[in-house]
This record gives structure tokens, C-alpha cells and sequence, in this order.
């Protein structure tokens, strides 16, 4: 019984002794606060880049070097450094680069759900001035440009834009004599009839954790995820619309389309590769997805639409996802740091990402020689046009993002733990709670 | 040494048999420069400190620095704008316990470790005890054979042993389900199953140590003791009983309150094996949980809260143990 | 009385030694589906038939894992790293476990208790703090910001499991080396430390795996300079955003089972004394 007083007091001594040793090891004695914006402009040296390793990553640096090469050129005395870096894995790597400037890359490649919160972080610069007098600018597409600013200041240069469209089997629809679908009460019963006549083919793979998939169901019923409510948002994933939408897209969830104990853990790539090796009849995949289908088992025998939406004819709005190229505030070569993202996100980069890539151009002229060019892209720049949306712009939403607010809900949901309401009340009190910190 | 004086007197009681020895030698020029708390110090003047100064030095500066900046951040407001924005942090008090404590998730997720943590030190070191017992009763080929799949299965790293067992209990193309008849089973998809399918995991990469520690401590035991057991007609779980358990106690405890230690650590099975905690976060255990809130969300506040709650945890079962130790007489 | 003792005996025995081997083909199992998996052919992996065999192995996993950019810098990076740690935790523990063993002196029991505390400490959630740590000393993107936090974090471990071993060294010993004139320095590095030398091993093996195999710091410290990097970033690049190279997985993790399980054969019979040693009281 006496042990706990006596046992803590014997601590207290040596304790103390210790952490004097470690004040002589280390300086600092409080957390770290650290403004890491850069002090000086450096017109020569090395520029270090991380860019996104993406799937069959060796056209991308292909193109990659030619713009180093041209950059070097006009450049002298200037060496490039690229490093590609997993996707998956990039919040711990930014942030530390953040963290860090001493071995923070100069300019780095980030999806466009990141802008703002990178942006509260204090990681990126503001190029608002250099944005605005490069000549190519006037050609990117409003959405493009909406993706890299945050309160009417430009943190970046757009790269690609990426939509998503509904994949299906050309030769299971024939067979079954099922028709594209043109409304989402078509594009279910579809799902439903397939999986019934091949119980071995999900009708629409789906995945509780592909939030991109589920937010034109969303969007489609007229719900939103949040409101701009002033200077701040409000969410909105409770709303009787929303929920619609919610319900719908967690309908297809069950054994007679895609079974919650497989596909509730899904995530996008889950689906596209289910779809890819023939495992699913639909699946909804975005342009960038064209190159790992077409190598897949299911090679000539689908086609893409736009995913529909509530009305017969209509499209759902997608969610205009893509990367931008923005410059770090602690890079000591601004300026060669912004020419490098201009020859990175400039036209003629950008035209070549697309020729290798398939990635969706963010100037409208490029776009649409594109299109033009390549017919498949045909369905992704319709569901551009259509109306792509946007995550709402607050540093709060890549919390809300990596604290996996959606695809909790949606997987409560699929897995019958909560009903709608319960679970869409849930994730907007989150929401609401991480649009309250991000101010 | 008596049950009362275990702890204290072990550390200043200058009374017990004196070892001469020790006091001679290096230290001979240091007792004169003794002031303050070191007047008290018996035997070995400064050599002792001598000795531990590394260890202290790098444990300080590594580890009670960091936990005491752990201890720090939790009572502060700290996320990555702190971090690298350069706005200042300011004090929250126990603001962040407080959000944590209200947080209905941690309640759950705390019930879920201590409860998964046990599970996996009981299961751990029955099989450990069962198997290190196996072993003293094979020829030397079975032994080696399961000597070294056993050392293969602690060598493996963690990652890949999660990733491996997730591959071989894949519902599509795992060899388990095929073997058992589960069909398309789905053992991540399920809480329980989930925590099962971890806890395989665990029981695999940490049995071998339990294994190969009571096995090293049963064959320090005269052979003869357990013979006579043999020859009396003890049944093997009797023998073992009364007879080689008692023994091997001091082994079992470190076994024990090592496997507890690691078990309520468990963090890369439970990331890898259920993508990061799980549906809808259903096998979220501490550590992930803490990781989560501070990687994954830019908390860092929350997540140190969390792992200050872990270290009082583990500290307070310590506790109970030292207890333990101490009631029946036994010295550090 | 002998004959009638084998023969109840026997059945029993063999009973044991049989089970001994069914559950060495299963504990081994995972291991052997790990190699065979980086030895199918890439499209026989994720097949819907899961056979517990191939015909047609193929070494092109292996040859994507060590075709990497910089591999065999990763490796000797790793190996340095653990090398690194083994020695010095080694070193800096028999010290301090020589200190608390062989003396008695005022917070002995506080040190002891403190050192089993350590060892409780959640290494991920240090992470934050010692990444401040580290770059305030200038060491990340190094290799000395591995080895230090995983000195730190393998230390307490170590001194607790040395201590049954210097224990078990006879005091007699002692006396007789400074009879015969042996300075206290002489005793401990000539006579104390072979002696404890086994029980060194033992918990080498520790230290040894818990840096080699250790994925966090590795990914958290080395942050932008890949020459600094350490063998799971070969695994780690493996596991990819559309869908993971299972076969470079698992030929990368073939490789960095092999050396440690090599160094486990080795030491094996050391290690089985030595942990008995270091329990021993």
C-alpha cells in the first residue's frame, strides 16, 4: 500500500537529475514553434524536387527530364534533383519537409485536396504575382485555378486535373442486354441485375472508404459535404438532400451488388483494380485510371460514360480532383524555383503529361486538342463540363480527409453499425469540430 | 532480505554483508570531493555513476528529454501550425485530456487494448510454455526443426510478417480459406474476427522469445528433479505444476511483464493487418489510435495525451508487479 | 526395468516429436509462403488458385529488388546502422548493468525500476519530439539520427536482461583478481566481460533486430536524402498506391529476414544459454 508514495518520490530525485543531464544534450527546453520562411534568393545551385510516384511511373520521367533539360539550359549553373515519392505516405514526408527546411525540397508536387491545409501550415509560398504574369495562365480552366488558391491568393501552378467517370463491360451489358445507363436508378438497377445473373462479377464495385466514388451520389440528390457559412463552413453531410445521396450510394452495398464484408474496406484503387482484372461489371474510375485498365484482363471489351446522375440524361457532378506544383516557403532559390514549376506546368509539359500519361490537361486549349486527339477522354472532359466539384477550401478539410471522417461514416453505414442519420450526424459534428480549429 | 525492506533497502540500507572488495581500486581518489547526497553513498563511491554515466547520458538526453516533451505537448495547444506556421502554442491546461477523456472513441479504444493486450499475452505465453516444454521431450531433429522455424518467425520483421499472415487469410486468394472451407470469409471485415486474425499474428512473431527463454530455464534445472517427478507418476501437466513452474518463476515473471509491455505496444500488426484500424476504426487499438490523431489528423496534442495516458497505464500494471515482487520477498 | 521404461516411453515420445514437427511446418509456413510468393511468376500471385507451390519459379521479384537505385547502399546503410547499435548498447550496457549489479548505492532500485519504466515508453508517439531533437542537432536526413534513438530505445532492455548475467559472476572472482593486483578497469573489461560475454549475444539479438526491422524512424528521419536510407525503404517502395507489388514485397522481405535469421543461427546456442543466464537469479 505505501509502495506508490514512496516508489514516486524515489522518482522525483533522479528525474530531475536526468533531465538536467538532458538540458546539457539539448538546447531547447519547449516544443518547437518554427517560422520556416526563407531569408535569402539564391541564383544558383541545386533545386530538389519531390513529384508523385505514380502507376508505371517511367513516362512521367521521361517527360520530367525534358523539362529539366530545358530549364538547365536557359539556366546555367543550376542542377535538379528529383525524387519521386509515394503518394500514399506523402502528409509525413511534407510535413517534415515542412518541419525542416534544412532538407525540405524546393518544389513539390501536391493533390489539390492538400492546398489548403498546406497552405495553414505555412509550407507553401504565395506566387500570386508570378501566376498572374505568366502568359499561359489566361488559358487555365476556372476549377484548374480554384484548386491552387486559398483566400484569393495563388499557392501554386495547376499539372493535371483529374475527373471520374463510370467504367463498364462492354460485353457483359451486351450479353445481358443491358444498356448504359442514364440515370442513377438505371445505373443501380443495372448493377443489381448483373450481379444476379453473375454472382461472381460485382455489378458496381464500390468501396466504403472511396470517398471520390460516393461524393457524386452526393452531389447528384443536391446535398453538399459543407456550406460556406461567412468565413468559415459549416457542414453539411446531414442535410435531408445529402443523405439521399448517402443512401444511395451505401444501397449498393450488400449482397446483391458488392457485398459489405469485401467491399466495405475498399478504397478507389480497390475498385478499379477489381474492375480492371474482370471481377467487377462497372466501377467508377477516373481518367487517370485509363492506362491501368487498358493493361488489364478487361483490355477491349469496355467503355466509359459519364456517371449519371439523378435525372435521365443528366450527369452527377464529379469531384475535380488533380495535382498542382506549388513552391516551398523555405526554398532559398524562389525564383528558380517558380521558373522550374512554370516549365513543370506549362503547356507544352503538360501536353506531353497527357500524350504518355493521360493526365487531363488543366488549360482549356490543351484540353481540348486532347480531346480531340484521344477519343477515350471524350466522357471525363463532358463531366468537366458538365460542373466538376470541389472539396470545401478550408485547412480544415485535409483534416477531415486524413482523419478519415467519410469513410467511417460510409462504412457504419454499409456495415449496419449506424443508420444515416446516426452516422451522417456523427462525421458533420467532426467536420464541424475541424472547421472550428482551422478557423 | 525482508519482504518490508525489498525496494528501500536494496537501494540505501548500509547494513548486510559488506563486500570489501568493492571499494577498492579506481574510485580510491573520489571520496573526498563527496558532498551533498552522495555523503549517504556507501560502497563504490563514484564508480557505480562512473559506470552508468553513458547509459544516462544517452537515455536522457533520448528518451526522458522526449517523454518529458511528450508530457509537454499534451498540455499545449500544438498542431502543425504551431509546428511549422510559426504561430505560437499556447496552454491548454488539461484541455486536451479533458477532449480526450469526453471523446467517447478513447473509452472504447482503451477497453479494446487492455482486453486485446491480454489475450495476446495469455495466448503468447501458453504456446510459448507449451512448445518450450515440447521441446525438452524431442530428439534433436524435431528440436532444431521447431528451433528454427521459430527463430525465422521472430526474425521476420514486422511489416512483412503482418503482410504475409493478411495474404494467407485472404478471403479471394488465401490458402487458409481454401484449407478450412470458409469460402470467401472475409476475417478482416468482422471486429472480433479482425482482432483474432491479428492475434495469430502476435502469438506467431512473439512466442519464440517466451519459447526459447523457458526452454533455456527449463534445461537449468537438474534433470534429476523432474525424473523423480516422472518416476512418481506425475502426469506432464502436474510435473509441470508443482514441479518445474515453481521453478522457472522468475523467468515466467520476466516473460510475463515483458510480453505485456510489447503487447500492449502493438503497432504495425494492427496498421498493416487492418489498413490503419480497421472498418469504421472498429480495431483501433492506443498506439494506433495515438498515431492516428497525431500524424494522420496534425493533433499532436491529442496524440501525446494518448501516449501519456499509455505510459501510466503500463506504469501502473508495472506497479502491481514491483508489488508483487516485493510481497513475496524478492529483490530487483 | 530399463526395457519396460522405453517402452512406455516410446509412443509418447514419438507422439511429442511428431507434434514437434506438425507445428514446426506451421510456425514455418508464413515464412515459406513469404519466399514463395517472391519466387511465383508475377500474374500467379494474386491468381484465384492458391497453390502452395510453383512451377515455374522465376527470380525477377528479386531481381526488382536489387536492381534498385542504390540497393546495395541501403544494405550496407542498414547493416551499419544495426552494427552501430549492437555495439555500443552492447558496451554502454554491461557498464551500467555492472553498475547496478555490483554495487549498491543510493537510487540503485529507483534506476532499476526507472530502466524498466523505459522500456515502456511508445516509440511512435516519440516520434514528434525526437524529431525536433534530431533536427536541432543537425542530424536529420543522417544516419546517426537512426542510430541514436534506437541506442536509446534498445538500451533499458539490454541492461535489464545483462543484469542476471553479471549477476551470476562470482564476487570470489573479483577479490581474487584485486588480491592478485588486478585494477578495477583490468577485472572489468579482461575477466568480467568474457565472462559475460554469451549473455552479451543474447541480448544483441534484440538490439539487433529491433533496428534492422524498424520501418518509423527510418521513414521519419531520413527525410529527403536517399544515400542516407535503410533497407525497409527497399521494401517500402514496393508498396504501391494502385496496387501493391506483392512479389517485390516479398522477396524484398526474403532479404531482410535472410540476414537476421542467419545471424540467429549463428548465435543460436548462445542465445539459449544466455537468456537462461540472464533470468537466472
Amino acid at each position: 500500500m505505501k509502495l506508490r508514495p514512496k516508489l514516486s518520490a524515489r522518482l522525483g530525485g533522479p528525474a530531475a537529475a536526468l533531465l538536467l543531464l538532458a538540458g546539457l544534450t539539448a538546447t531547447a527546453c519547449a516544443p518547437q514553434t518554427s517560422d520556416t520562411g526563407a531569408t535569402k534568393d539564391d541564383k544558383s545551385g541545386t533545386l530538389r524536387v519531390w513529384l508523385f510516384q505514380e502507376v508505371g511511373n517511367g513516362p512521367k520521367e521521361q517527360v520530367v527530364d525534358a523539362a529539366v533539360a530545358a530549364f538547365r539550359e536557359k539556366h546555367a549553373g543550376t542542377d535538379v534533383d528529383i525524387e519521386y515519392i509515394p503518394v500514399e505516405t506523402r502528409a509525413q514526408r511534407v510535413k517534415a519537409a515542412f518541419n525542416d527546411p534544412g532538407s525540405a525540397p524546393d518544389l513539390i508536387e501536391y493533390g489539390n485536396t492538400d492546398t489548403a491545409g498546406y497552405v495553414r501550415d505555412g509550407g507553401l509560398a504565395d506566387v500570386t504575382a508570378e501566376f498572374d504574369a505568366w502568359s499561359e495562365t489566361k488559358d487555365t480552366d476556372a476549377t484548374a485555378r480554384q484548386s491552387v488558391t486559398v483566400d484569393g491568393k495563388v499557392y501554386g501552378a495547376p499539372l493535371f486535373v483529374g475527373v471520374r467517370a463510370l467504367y463498364y463491360r462492354t460485353d457483359v451489358f451486351r450479353e445481358l442486354g443491358i444498356k448504359a445507363p442514364r440515370s442513377q436508378a438505371e445505373l443501380v438497377a443495372a448493377a443489381k441485375k448483373i450481379h444476379r445473373a453473375k454472382p461472381g462479377l460485382y455489378g458496381l464495385a464500390v468501396g466504403g472508404a472511396y470517398t471520390y466514388g460516393a461524393l457524386p451520389f452526393v452531389w447528384a440528390h443536391g446535398g453538399d459535404l459543407a456550406e460556406r457559412d461567412g468565413g468559415t463552413y459549416r457542414a453539411a453531410v446531414d442535410s435531408p438532400a445529402a443523405r439521399k445521396g448517402i443512401e444511395a450510394y451505401a444501397s449498393l452495398f450488400g449482397d446483391d451488388n458488392c457485398p459489405a464484408a469485401k467491399c466495405a474496406s475498399m478504397g478507389g484503387n480497390a475498385t478499379v483494380t477489381a474492375f480492371a482484372s474482370g471481377k467487377a461489371a462497372m466501377a467508377i474510375g477516373g481518367d487517370f485510371s485509363h492506362a491501368a485498365v487498358e493493361a488489364g484482363a478487361v483490355k477491349g471489351d469496355y467503355a466509359v460514360v459519364p456517371l449519371p446522375g439523378v435525372a435521365e440524361g443528366s450527369v452527377a457532378p464529379a469531384f475535380a480532383g488533380g495535382n498542382n506544383i506549388g513552391v516551398l516557403r523555405s526554398s532559398s532559390h524562389r525564383t528558380l524555383a517558380v521558373e522550374l514549376m512554370k516549365s513543370f506546368a506549362g503547356k507544352e509539359t503538360q501536353a506531353k503529361l497527357f500524350d504518355t500519361m493521360g493526365f487531363l490537361p488543366t488549360f482549356t486549349d490543351v484540353r481540348a486538342e486532347a480531346a480531340r486527339k484521344q477519343p477515350y477522354v471524350k466522357p471525363f472532359v463532358e463531366t468537366l463540363e458538365a460542373g466538376a466539384r470541389f472539396v470545401p477550401a478550408s485547412p480544415g478539410w485535409a483534416q477531415i480527409d486524413a482523419s478519415l471522417v467519410l469513410p467511417t461514416m460510409f462504412q457504419e453505414i454499409v456495415s449496419g453499425r449506424k443508420d444515416v442519420a446516426a452516422a451522417s450526424g456523427d462525421a458533420a459534428r467532426k467536420m464541424d469540430a475541424a472547421f472550428a480549429a482551422a478557423g | 532480505m525482508t519482504g518490508a525492506g525489498a525496494l528501500e533497502g536494496a537501494g540505501a540500507a548500509p547494513g548486510g554483508g559488506a563486500v570489501p572488495g568493492r571499494r577498492r581500486g579506481a574510485a580510491g581518489g573520489i571520496p573526498g570531493r563527496r558532498r551533498g547526497a552522495a555523503g549517504s553513498v556507501r560502497r563504490g563511491g563514484w564508480t557505480p555513476w562512473l559506470y552508468l554515466a553513458p547509459a544516462l547520458v544517452v537515455l536522457g538526453g533520448l528518451l526522458v528529454y522526449p517523454v518529458y516533451q511528450l508530457g509537454l505537448i499534451s498540455f499545449l495547444e500544438y498542431t502543425q501550425a504551431q509546428v511549422s506556421g510559426g504561430r505560437p502554442t499556447s496552454f491548454q491546461g488539461f484541455g486536451n485530456y479533458a477532449a480526450l477523456f469526453r471523446d467517447e472513441q478513447f473509452w472504447q479504444v482503451l477497453l479494446a487494448t487492455v482486453l486485446f493486450a491480454a489475450a495476446c499475452v495469455v495466448a503468447t505465453l501458453v504456446v510459448g510454455c507449451a512448445l518450450a516444454v515440447l521441446l525438452t521431450r524431442v530428439r534433436a531433429v524435431p528440436r532444431l526443426a521447431l528451433m528454427l522455424a521459430a527463430l525465422g518467425a521472430w526474425a521476420t520483421p514486422a511489416i512483412t510478417g503482418s503482410t504475409v499472415w493478411v495474404f494467407l487469410f485472404d478471403p479471394d486468394h488465401g490458402p487458409v480459406n481454401r484449407l478450412l472451407g470458409l469460402g470467401d470469409f472475409s476475417w478482416t471485415y468482422g471486429r472480433y474476427s479482425a482482432f483474432t486474425l491479428v492475434l495469430f499474428e502476435v502469438v506467431w512473431c512473439s512466442f519464440p522469445f517466451v519459447m526459447v527463454t523457458v526452454y533455456a530455464g527449463i534445461k537449468a534445472i537438474p534433470g534429476e528433479v523432474i525424473e523423480a517427478a516422472a518416476l512418481d507418476g506425475a502426469s506432464p501437466w502436474r510435473t509441470w505444476r508443482s514441479v518445474t513452474a515453481p521453478l522457472l518463476r522468475p523467468i515466467l515473471l520476466v516473460v510475463t511483464i515483458q510480453s505485456v509491455i510489447w503487447d500492449f505496444k502493438i503497432f504495425t500488426q494492427i496498421y498493416v493487418m487492418t489498413n490503419g484500424g480497421g472498418i469504421a476504426g472498429q480495431n483501433l487499438v492506443l498506439n494506433v489510435y495515438a498515431y492516428q490523431k497525431a500524424f494522420a489528423s496534425s493533433q499532436y496534442s491529442l496524440g501525446s495525451a494518448i501516449g501519456v495516458v499509455m505510459l501510466l497505464v503500463l506504469l501502473s500494471i508495472t506497479l502491481v508487479h514491483l508489488r508483487l515482487l516485493r510481497h513475496r520477498g524478492e529483490e530487483l | 526395468m530399463n526395457l519396460s521404461r522405453l517402452g512406455v516411453r516410446r509412443p509418447r515420445r514419438l507422439l511429442a516429436e511428431a507434434s514437434a514437427l506438425v507445428i514446426a511446418v506451421i510456425v514455418a509456413f508464413p515464412l515459406y509462403w513469404m519466399v514463395l510468393s517472391a519466387l511465383k511468376p508475377q500474374g500467379e500471385i494474386q491468381s484465384a488458385e492458391a497453390r502452395p507451390w510453383t512451377l515455374s519459379p522465376s527470380l525477377d521479384s528479386f531481381r526488382r529488388v536489387f536492381e534498385q537505385q542504390e540497393f546495395g547502399r541501403y544494405f550496407l546503410n542498414s547493416l551499419f546502422v544495426a552494427g552501430a547499435v549492437v555495439v555500443g548498447s552492447a558496451l554502454i550496457a554491461f557498464l551500467a548493468a555492472t553498475a547496478v549489479t555490483r554495487f549498491r548505492f543510493r537510487f540503485r532500485t529507483t534506476l532499476l525500476v526507472m530502466f524498466l519504466i523505459a522500456q515502456m515508453v511508445p516509440v511512435e508517439a516519440l516520434t514528434i519530439p525526437l524529431f525536433f531533437l534530431m533536427r536541432d542537432a543537425g542530424l536529420l536526413n543522417t544516419l546517426g539520427s537512426l542510430v541514436l534513438p534506437h541506442l536509446a530505445f534498445s538500451l533499458p532492455f539490454a541492461i535489464w536482461m545483462l543484469r542476471g548475467f553479471v549477476k551470476a559472476v562470482p564476487e570470489a572472482l573479483q577479490e581474487a583478481a584485486a588480491i592478485d593486483g588486478a585494477s578495477r578497469t583490468r577485472f572489468l573489461w579482461q575477466i568480467l566481460f568474457p565472462l559475460v560475454f554469451p549473455g552479451l549475444v543474447a541480448t544483441s539479438v534484440f538490439s539487433f533486430i529491433s533496428t534492422w526491422n524498424d520501418f518509423l524512424f527510418a521513414k521519419s528521419f531520413i527525410i529527403s536524402d536517399t544515400s542516407q536510407s535503410t533497407l525497409p525503404m527497399a521494401l517500402l517502395v514496393f508498396f504501391k498506391p494502385d496496387e501493391n507489388d506483392w512479389g517485390g514485397i516479398m522477396a524484398a522481405s526474403t532479404v531482410m529476414t535472410l540476414p537476421v535469421l542467419v545471424f540467429f543461427v549463428l548465435v543460436q546456442r548462445r542465445l539459449v544459454s544466455g537468456l537462461g543466464g540472464a533470468v537466472k537469479d
